[in-house]
């Protein structure tokens, strides 16, 4: 607890400074080791990632062979689906009324979801009196209300985009509110010290602090959204690409039903990819210090 | 019932928590004048940060009357606090951590980067005025937070064991720098430490607390010879002695709270204070 040396408090100029910059040459060095171990480790994970890729594509073939066509088409049938359903523009069609309905859905579940957080997370009283509330229409499965939505909004896109609405936004509202409520409270105390109003200590601290939270939330969102659609397309006015994908199954077109389903896997997969993308973006800060960099 | 020159006065101040189940300050009362350098030092728990609360306005008395400047003090532009972590906003720079304080007392966007960029020079970190809190080392993010306090030029300098976290030798760096800044400026420092030492070392006066609940021990002039940060009293008999006498006094706390001590390790979540109420 103190020190017995007793040097002369004098300042100790090597602190002062930074490192000495490291010789071009070293730096260089250095910078192209680490490039090659990066290069390393993604084409052995891009290797691993085709292998297992052509290990399900076998299996298709192999159960294609032994089972028959109705339990698994075979490859090619459905590459030349794929192909007969872009090139006549059944799947773009298709594909244009799956995301209206998608992107409708979600902003609109966004856009309530974050204000509404941002609400019952800054106004603690608020919360609380409206925390049972919110928990209880986010744990009821979205596809619960999908009847009472028919009744009320009728079968066609607007009624579908509600039922997304619905399934998205708690998540997004709860993520929102969580992370407001939890922003952390020594900052929050470093900024009202320095006389920050109340204002101020919302949009400079609480939300900043709470964007990783929100963000994650609409992650969750979008890919409830997506389900969402799917849902709505198969339950209400069968449209999109869940309409296509009912419709072959109901008609044992499984070549057809398997080009549907590649496209939604890659929807879905692009959707959480551009999310994530965001994510990093905005909270790089936070995923430099969980590297240990 | 002030005294008129005094820049913080307390008369009398208490405060509980947990609706005065915990009493953490009773009956304190010292002034600070303007340019004073006045130490805060006793055991964990006796009331210190809360004492820093109150002066910075964060919180009200339950008795008593604090006054900065006269007025009851408010969150604003006489006063700034350093913790003891930095307390930095991760997601700014440097220089946008320093900005963000100095753009709360609405200072223009060009004056914010001058006044930021001036006192980053001042603490030794312009070259890394771009970069992220989380890519300094302890002492680098402290020195942020000291010069975040100095850019909004308060009257009165509030510092929560600002050190406390630092490796021996970092600290014994800031400790030079601190002195030297404040002689150049003199502000009023009220500084908060547990090491005696360091109390001894920085200030001019030092408030002994005892805890549970925290009242004023003792407070002691520390007659050294100045600037500190280039005679370094720790080897004049002075300083030996009132070391000395500091610990006395807090061995003596100990035995007095010696049998609280038993019973707070057999029961290690009372609260202290509940305790002492019997
Ligand atoms: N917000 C609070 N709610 C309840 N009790 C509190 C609160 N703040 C402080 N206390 C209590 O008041 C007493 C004094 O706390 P304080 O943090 O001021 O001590 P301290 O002297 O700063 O201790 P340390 O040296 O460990 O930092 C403690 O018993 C603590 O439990
Ligand atoms: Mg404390």
């Amino acid at each position: 607890m103190t020190e017995m040396a007793t040097p002369p408090l004098s300042r100790a100029e090597p602190e002062r400074h930074p490192a000495p910059p490291l010789t071009d040459a070293s730096a260089a060095a250095l910078a192209a080791r680490a490039r090659q171990r990066r290069l390393r480790e993604s084409v052995t994970i891009i290797g691993v990632q085709l292998l297992i890729a052509l290990l399900l594509l076998a299996g298709m073939y192999a159960l294609n062979a032994t089972a028959g066509n109705l339990t698994m088409p075979h490859p090619m049938a459905v590459l030349n689906q794929s192909i007969k359903m872009w090139s006549d523009g059944t799947m773009l069609r298709a594909l244009g009324e799956t995301l209206t309905v998608l992107s409708l859905g979600f902003l609109l579940a966004a856009a309530t979801g974050i204000g509404l957080g941002i609400l019952l997370g800054g106004f603690r009283f608020a919360g609380r009196i409206f925390d049972p509330f919110v928990n209880a229409m986010n744990s009821t499965p979205g596809a619960a209300f999908i009847p009472l939505i028919i009744v009320w909004f009728g079968l066609y896109t607007e009624a579908k985009v509600v039922v997304v609405w619905n399934a998205a936004m708690f998540p997004i509202l709860i993520n929102t509110a969580a992370g407001i409520s939890n922003a952390n409270k020594d900052l929050v105390e470093m900024a009202r010290a320095f006389g920050a109003t109340r204002a101020n200590l919302f949009w400079k601290v609480m939300v900043p602090d709470a964007l990783p939270s929100i963000l994650s939330g609409l992650r969750i969102g979008a890919a409830v959204s997506t389900v969402g659609t799917v849902i709505a397309e198969l339950t209400m006015a069968q449209s999109g690409l869940g309409g296509l994908l009912i419709a072959a199954g109901n008609r044992f077109q499984m070549d057809r039903y398997f080009a549907v389903v590649i496209v939604l896997m890659a929807l879905g997969t692009l959707i959480t990819a551009l999310l994530r993308y965001a994510e990093n973006r905005v909270s790089r800060w936070r995923l430099t210090l969980a590297d240990g960099r | 019932m002030a005294d008129t020159e005094a820049l913080i006065s307390l008369r009398h101040v208490g405060k509980s928590f947990k609706d005065g189940q915990v009493r953490a300050l009773q009956d304190i009362s010292f002034d600070v004048h303007p340019g004073e350098f006045i130490s805060l030092v006793g055991p964990s728990g006796c009331g210190k940060t809360t004492l820093l609360r109150l002066i910075n306005g964060l919180i009200e008395p339950d008795e008593g009357d604090v006054r900065v400047l006269g007025k009851r003090p408010q969150p604003g532009p006489d006063l700034a606090m350093v913790f003891q972590s930095a307390r930095l906003l991760p997601w700014r720079t440097v220089m946008g951590n320093i900005e963000f304080a100095l753009a709360l007392r609405g200072l223009s966007r060009k004056e914010q980067s001058q006044r930021a960029l001036a006192l980053l020079g001042a603490v030794g970190l312009r070259d890394f005025a771009d970069a992220y809190p989380h890519e300094l080392s302890g002492g680098m993010q402290q020195r942020v937070g000291l010069a975040r306090a100095l850019a909004v030029e308060p009257k009165v300098l509030l510092m929560d064991e600002p050190f406390a976290a630092l490796d021996a030798m970092t600290r014994e760096v800031l400790r030079g720098e601190l002195l030297q800044m404040w002689s150049r400026r003199r502000m009023a420092i009220v500084f908060v430490t547990h090491d005696i030492d360091e109390a001894i070392l920085l200030s001019q006066r030092v408030i002994l607390l005892r805890p549970r609940p925290g009242r004023i021990d003792e407070i002691i002039d520390v007659d050294l010879p100045e600037p500190r940060w280039q005679h370094d009293p720790r080897t004049l008999p002075a300083f030996a002695d009132m070391r000395a006498h500091l610990w006395g006094r807090i061995h003596e706390m100990a035995r007095d709270g010696a049998e609280l001590e038993e019973l707070a390790a057999a029961f290690p979540d009372l609260e202290p204070a509940q305790m002492g109420r019997q």
